[in-house]
C-alpha cells in the first residue's frame, strides 16, 4: 500500500483549447505528483469529473456551450463533487486584477492567462496541502 | 383798392400797441443771452444794471435787480457761488477771468445753467470803471452734455460688460477645445478598449500555449545545447511581452469593474513600491518616500491605483541611469491653494476642492517639450524598442479620469519628470462616521 503522501492528485483540466489542456497535462505529470485528465467539452465536463473523481479542477472561463462560472455552479451543486476545490484559468482578467481581488473571483481563486507552469504548481501545492 | 390800404400810422394806437407787445414777447422768449454791467468805484461795485433780456433767462426783470440789489447773488445755486464770488474777485482786481459756467435758479423755481463771460471797461488811466458780463442760458447745452455724459458712461458700462462676456467666451471656447481634445482623446482610449477587449481574450490563450510549451521544453532541452535554450528563452521574453502589450490593452478597456472602496493612498503607494522593489534594486536607483501621515482617504479601486503608482514608478525607473533618484510625495491641500496645477490638467476637479496628491518624479532627462501633449495618447513611447509598450501612461489616464482624478506631467530643473496624480479627498464627516461604525 503506498503511503498517502505519494498519492498522485488528480487534476481536471477544463479548457476548450486543445493544446492547453493537452500541455498542462504534459507539464503537470512531468512532475510524477499530478495526473490530469483534460477535457474539452464543457458540457461534458461534469460526467467526466464523477468519473474522474479529482481532487482539483482547473476550469476555463470563456468557453462555447457553458462559460466558466456557470460550469462551477453544477459542479458545487452536485453532491458528488461540491468539496472539490475550483480553480478558475481565465484570459478574461490580467495578472494585477488577481492581485487587486485577492486572487479570488466570487470566492474561488483565479489564475490569470498566461500563466506560468510555476504558478500553476504553487496555487495547486496551496490548495491541496490540506 | 387804395382804400382798403391801411398803413401803419393809419392804424388805431392801441391795436399797434398790442402788436409790439406781442412781438416782445416773442424775442423775449427766443433770448437766451443778456447784458449786465456792474459800476465799479475805488475797486468796489457799487451798483448792478441787468439788461432787458434777463428775464427771459432768469425770470426777473431788470426793475427787479434793481430793487433787490443782492437777488443776483441770492439766484446763484449755493454750491456755485464761491466760484462765482470768485470771478468778481478777479475782475474787481482788473483781471480778465475766463468765462464761469454756474447754475442758477430761475423764478420759477428751475435750475439753469448760463455761462457769464465778464469784459472789464478802464478809464484812460487804466482804472476800472464798470465791467459788463454777457450772460449766455447754456442750459439745454448742459442737459445735452449731461446726456451725452450718461450716455457715454452707460457705453463704458457696456463696454466693460461687453469685455468681461468676451472674456468669458474666449474662456468658454478654450474650455470647449480642450473638452473636444479630451474628447477625441477619450474616443481614442474608447476605441483602442474595445478593440483590445475583442481581441486580448484571442491572443491570451495562444499565448498560453506556447507559454506552456516552453515550460515544457525548458526542461526537457539536451543538455549542452545553448543555442536551444537561448532561443527557448528569448521566446518566453516575447511571450511576455506580448502579454504586457495586452495587459495594458485590457486595462484602456477596463472600466465597468470598478470596485471602490474607502482607501490610503499611502498603503497603495507602498504596495506599489514593494512590488517595483526588484527593477529598483536592479536599476540601482534610491527611493525617497515622503508620504504625509495625516492624508485624508480617498475612494479608489484600489487595484487599480496600484497599477497606477507601478506603471508610474516603471516609467521613472527606466528614465534614470544607475543613481537616479525615485521620489515619492504624498500630500492633501485645496486644489489651486495648495497645489497648483494648470486648468487643463486639474479637469474634472474644481479650484478649491479638497483632493490628495500624489507625486512621483525621477531623475531622468526628462521629455522633450514637443512630446509632452502626446505622453497619454496609446501606443505614444519615447523608449526603445521592446522597453516600452506606450500604454503605460495611457492605462495612468484612463484610471485617473474614471476615479474622477486629475493627472499631470511636467518636466522638472536640472532634469527629470514629475507626474501628479489629483484625487478627491472623502468629506471628514464621511470619515468620522465611518470610524464610528
Amino acid at each position: 500500500m503506498k503511503p498517502m503522501n505519494t498519492e498522485k492528485k488528480r487534476i481536471l483540466v477544463v479548457d476548450d483549447e486543445a493544446s492547453i489542456t493537452r500541455l498542462l497535462k504534459l507539464n503537470l505529470e512531468q512532475t510524477n505528483e499530478y495526473e490530469v485528465r483534460p477535457e474539452n467539452d464543457a458540457l461534458a465536463a461534469v460526467a467526466a469529473a464523477e468519473e474522474f473523481k479529482p481532487h482539483l479542477i482547473l476550469l476555463d472561463v470563456m468557453m462555447p456551450g457553458l462559460d466558466g462560472g456557470e460550469l462551477a455552479a453544477r459542479f458545487q451543486a452536485n453532491p458528488k463533487l461540491k468539496s472539490v476545490p475550483i480553480v478558475f484559468l481565465t484570459a478574461a482578467a490580467t495578472k494585477g486584477e488577481v492581485y487587486a481581488r485577492g486572487g479570488k473571483v466570487g470566492g474561488l481563486p483565479f489564475l490569470a492567462k498566461p500563466v506560468e507552469l510555476s504558478e500553476v504548481v504553487a496555487c495547486l501545492k496551496r490548495l491541496l496541502s490540506g | 383798392m387804395n382804400a382798403e390800404i391801411i398803413t401803419q400810422a393809419e392804424r388805431p394806437a392801441d391795436e399797434a400797441t398790442l402788436e409790439s407787445e406781442h412781438r416782445y414777447k416773442r424775442l423775449l422768449a427766443s433770448v437766451t443771452d443778456y447784458v449786465y454791467t456792474v459800476m465799479v468805484e475805488a475797486g468796489r461795485a457799487v451798483a448792478t444794471l441787468h439788461g432787458p433780456g434777463c428775464e427771459a433767462v432768469t425770470g426777473y426783470t431788470s426793475e427787479e435787480f434793481e430793487t433787490d440789489q443782492a437777488l443776483w447773488y441770492r439766484m446763484i445755486r449755493e454750491e456755485d457761488r464761491p466760484a462765482v464770488l470768485e470771478q468778481a474777485e478777479h475782475i474787481l482786481r482788473g483781471e480778465e477771468p475766463p468765462p464761469l459756467e454756474h447754475r442758477i435758479i430761475h423764478k420759477n423755481g428751475t435750475e439753469r445753467w448760463i455761462r457769464n463771460t465778464t469784459v472789464p471797461r478802464k478809464d484812460a488811466q487804466g482804472r476800472l470803471t464798470a465791467y459788463d458780463g454777457l450772460v449766455y442760458d447754456i442750459t439745454e447745452r448742459k442737459r445735452a452734455e449731461e446726456r451725452l455724459t450718461r450716455a457715454h458712461a452707460r457705453l463704458k458700462a457696456n463696454d466693460a460688460a461687453l469685455k468681461r462676456t468676451l472674456e468669458q467666451l474666449k474662456g468658454a471656447n478654450q474650455q470647449l477645445k480642450e473638452t473636444q481634445l479630451e474628447l477625441i482623446q477619450a474616443a481614442r482610449l474608447e476605441s483602442v478598449g474595445a478593440l483590445a477587449a475583442g481581441v486580448a481574450h484571442e491572443v491570451k490563450n495562444p499565448l498560453q500555449t506556447i507559454l506552456m510549451g516552453l515550460d515544457y521544453l525548458v526542461p526537457n532541452c539536451p543538455a549542452g545545447n545553448e543555442n536551444l535554450r537561448s532561443v527557448l528563452s528569448d521566446m518566453r521574453d516575447a511571450v511576455m511581452r506580448a502579454n504586457t502589450i495586452i495587459r495594458g490593452l485590457l486595462q484602456l478597456s477596463a472600466h465597468t469593474d470598478f470596485e471602490m472602496k474607502t482607501e490610503d493612498l499611502n498603503a497603495a503607494v507602498r504596495r506599489a513600491l514593494r512590488l517595483v522593489h526588484a527593477q529598483v534594486v536592479a536599476g540601482k536607483v534610491s527611493v525617497v518616500r515622503k508620504l504625509d501621515a495625516h492624508l485624508p482617504r480617498v475612494r479608489v479601486d484600489v487595484g487599480k491605483i496600484e497599477q497606477v503608482f507601478i506603471n508610474l514608478f516603471m516609467n521613472a525607473l527606466q528614465a534614470m541611469s544607475p543613481g537616479g533618484v525615485l521620489t515619492v510625495t504624498t500630500r492633501a491641500g485645496r486644489l489651486g491653494e495648495d497645489l497648483t496645477l494648470s486648468d487643463a490638467a486639474c479637469r474634472p476637479l474644481k479650484r478649491g476642492e479638497r483632493v490628495v496628491a500624489a507625486q512621483v518624479q525621477d531623475t531622468g532627462t526628462g521629455i522633450a517639450p514637443a512630446n509632452l501633449p502626446k505622453v497619454f495618447d496609446p501606443f505614444f513611447t519615447t523608449k526603445p524598442v521592446g522597453v516600452g509598450t506606450g500604454l503605460g501612461l495611457s492605462v495612468v489616464k484612463k484610471i485617473a479620469d474614471l476615479h474622477g482624478g486629475a493627472i499631470d506631467i511636467q518636466n522638472v530643473a536640472p532634469g527629470g519628470v514629475v507626474v501628479t496624480l489629483v484625487l478627491r479627498a472623502e468629506p471628514e464627516e464621511m470619515l468620522s462616521s465611518a470610524k464610528g461604525v
